[in-house]
């Protein structure tokens, strides 16, 4: 179990694609699978926006002050208005906890695109997350998630890509 | 790593072939009677022999592996056949065992072997007729072998070469289907071939442990993520030839010394999982079939255990598991999940890749509903 004392994250894929990016992601060598849990998948990116309304999933948060969550959706090529309208509803004293990341419009053009599997591009984006390159983060589906790329790599680094 | 494995006329598989090029890991998935145990077996016959159990009646009992009643459906006319394909040192080892029983046998005979490397035969069998190609002195050598043995543990190079390499590899293979509560503590002497019941664990801890020392780092290191009081753990010895595992737990200044049989099951599947990453570290890589790793663990540590493991593999060797937990299918994606199916106990076992079913709406629901294949 992962030691909620502990600096750790907590990853709420909106589906089955961003779920299987997430596997790619906790699969490199680089990152400590002991700091990151992968959360069932939300069902659509309204349940996303539920998780962070709850507050069972607030108390949690509030209750336990080392865990940061990652919120991985579908822009379905409504950025930012969709990122703003979830923002704004995550309680302020935990927003700089939550960290919302998509593909532009949605994770299968950015397969067919890259060519690779959703694992291989999890893997992929941790790889330079772990090395500080960004080169599939400046893929255009991926590169508008730039600002809260750079908040979570600044704030996970020391945990999650640390020793393993 | 294995890229193929083919199995025809065996229990529920007919014409069956699981192909895993270039997947470090992969998950089985199917209904109850789908055949995922039977893959195991097909597997278990052949590092059986690899490990030196060549008679075929020996392979019927104590452990049921192969007998004449695994025909499909009976039928004896067929031959059981199987294959593997293995990728070592960038060669490909293509071994193959087809087995007959002819009217009038009450055991099964062997009526064709063969081992080749990249397409190169190391040797050749019909029935009772070996054909050994000696590579290095060009020349064949010609010899007869009891029609009801597997000559792969028989046949031996000069030096130590692909054939030693290959049936290293698949003596080494580990097939898990473990039962808790008969993982003891006690063991007396050492191995490096675990049981499929993981009875032999403490015989397996001390191989790995004795040959391969720097072993006791890995997993600690990967117990003690798990279990963070974890002090150390220690084989006492207990008479001339025996010893026993115990582990120590420590907290503050308390200290608590527990007797490895007395681990809650979970917790023995904790130490078994260190002990397949140590040995795959240490001596592998290793091929790892594991039914149903899920099966004795707390929904909190599903995940990461499935997680840990596929991890594990990625950077050598290769792992294989069965499961019906939702925790375990969703830590595999599309390409390295594989769906049996059976439409009834009359026809074979089918098999396709997720990535060519995938449903529309959410996996485990299909699978709850029982709908993927359809």
């Amino acid at each position: 179990m992962i030691d909620r004392y502990r600096p750790h994250v907590l990853v709420l894929p909106e589906d089955d694609a961003n779920r299987q990016m997430a596997n790619g992601f906790v699969l490199h060598p680089g990152v400590n699978s002991r700091t990151i849990q992968i959360l069932d998948t939300a069902g659509g990116w309204a349940s996303v926006v539920e998780y962070v309304k709850k507050d069972g999933n607030i108390n949690h948060l509030r209750k336990f002050e080392q865990c940061r969550v990652v919120l991985l959706l579908d822009y379905d090529n409504q950025f930012p208005g969709r990122f703003d309208s979830i923002c704004e509803k995550i309680p302020g004293d935990l927003r700089d906890r939550v960290y919302v990341l998509g593909v532009l419009s949605e994770p299968e053009e950015l397969k067919s695109d890259l060519k690779k599997p959703f694992e291989k591009i999890g893997n992929a984006l941790a790889s330079e997350c772990c090395r500080d390159v960004q080169e599939v983060w400046q893929h255009p589906l991926l590169r508008h998630n730039h600002g809260e790329l750079v908040r979570l790599i600044q704030d996970v680094k020391p945990f999650l890509f640390g020793n393993q | 790593m294995l890229q193929r494995l083919y199995v025809h006329n065996f229990r529920c598989l007919e014409n069956f072939e699981l192909n895993l090029a270039g997947m470090p890991s992969a998950l089985l998935i199917g209904k109850n009677g789908t055949g995922k145990s039977t893959i195991a077996a097909a597997l278990q016959v052949l590092q059986s022999i690899a490990r030196g159990t060549n008679r075929m009646r020996d392979l019927a009992a104590p452990e049921p592996l192969l007998s004449p009643k695994d025909f499909a459906r009976g039928r004896a006319d067929v031959p059981i056949r199987f294959e593997v394909e293995v990728l070592l040192d960038q060669a490909l080892y293509k071994y193959v065992l087809a087995l007959e029983l002819p009217r009038g046998f009450h055991e099964l005979r062997v009526l064709e072997e063969q081992l080749s490397v990249d397409d190169r035969p190391i040797f050749l069998r019909q029935q009772a007729q070996v054909t050994f190609y000696d590579i290095p002195q060009a020349k064949e050598v010609k010899f007869l072998v009891d029609w009801h043995l597997a000559a792969l543990p028989i046949v031996q190079e000069q030096s130590v070469g692909a054939l030693h390499l290959f049936k290293t590899w698949l003596s080494q293979m580990v097939i898990l289907s473990p039962i808790p509560a008969l993982m003891k503590g006690v063991s007396s002497g050492e191995t490096l071939e675990p049981k499929r019941d993981g009875s032999n664990f403490a015989q397996w801890f001390l191989g790995v442990l004795s040959r391969y020392p720097a072993s006791y780092t890995r997993i600690e290191k990967y117990l003690k993520d798990l279990m963070p009081d974890l002090l150390d753990f220690l084989n006492k010895p207990i008479g001339a030839d025996a010893k026993n595992l115990q582990v120590r737990f420590a907290q503050n200044q308390a200290l608590l010394q527990v007797e490895f049989d007395d681990l809650s099951d979970g917790e023995k599947c904790f130490f078994l999982a260190a002990l397949v990453l140590a040995a795959n570290y240490a001596y592998g890589p290793l091929f790892c079939f594991w039914d149903e790793p899920d099966s004795y663990l707390s929904l909190s540590e599903v995940g990461l255990f499935a997680m840990a493991l596929r991890k594990a593999f990625e950077e050598r060797g290769q792992i294989l598991v069965t499961s019906h937990n939702p925790e375990i299918i969703r830590k595999f994606s599309d390409e390295n999940t594989f769906i049996l199916n059976r439409k009834t106990h009359l026809e074979p076992t089918q098999i396709r890749s997720l990535s060519e079913l995938r449903p529309s709406g959410d996996l485990i629901q299909a699978l709850t509903l029982g709908d993927l294949w359809e």
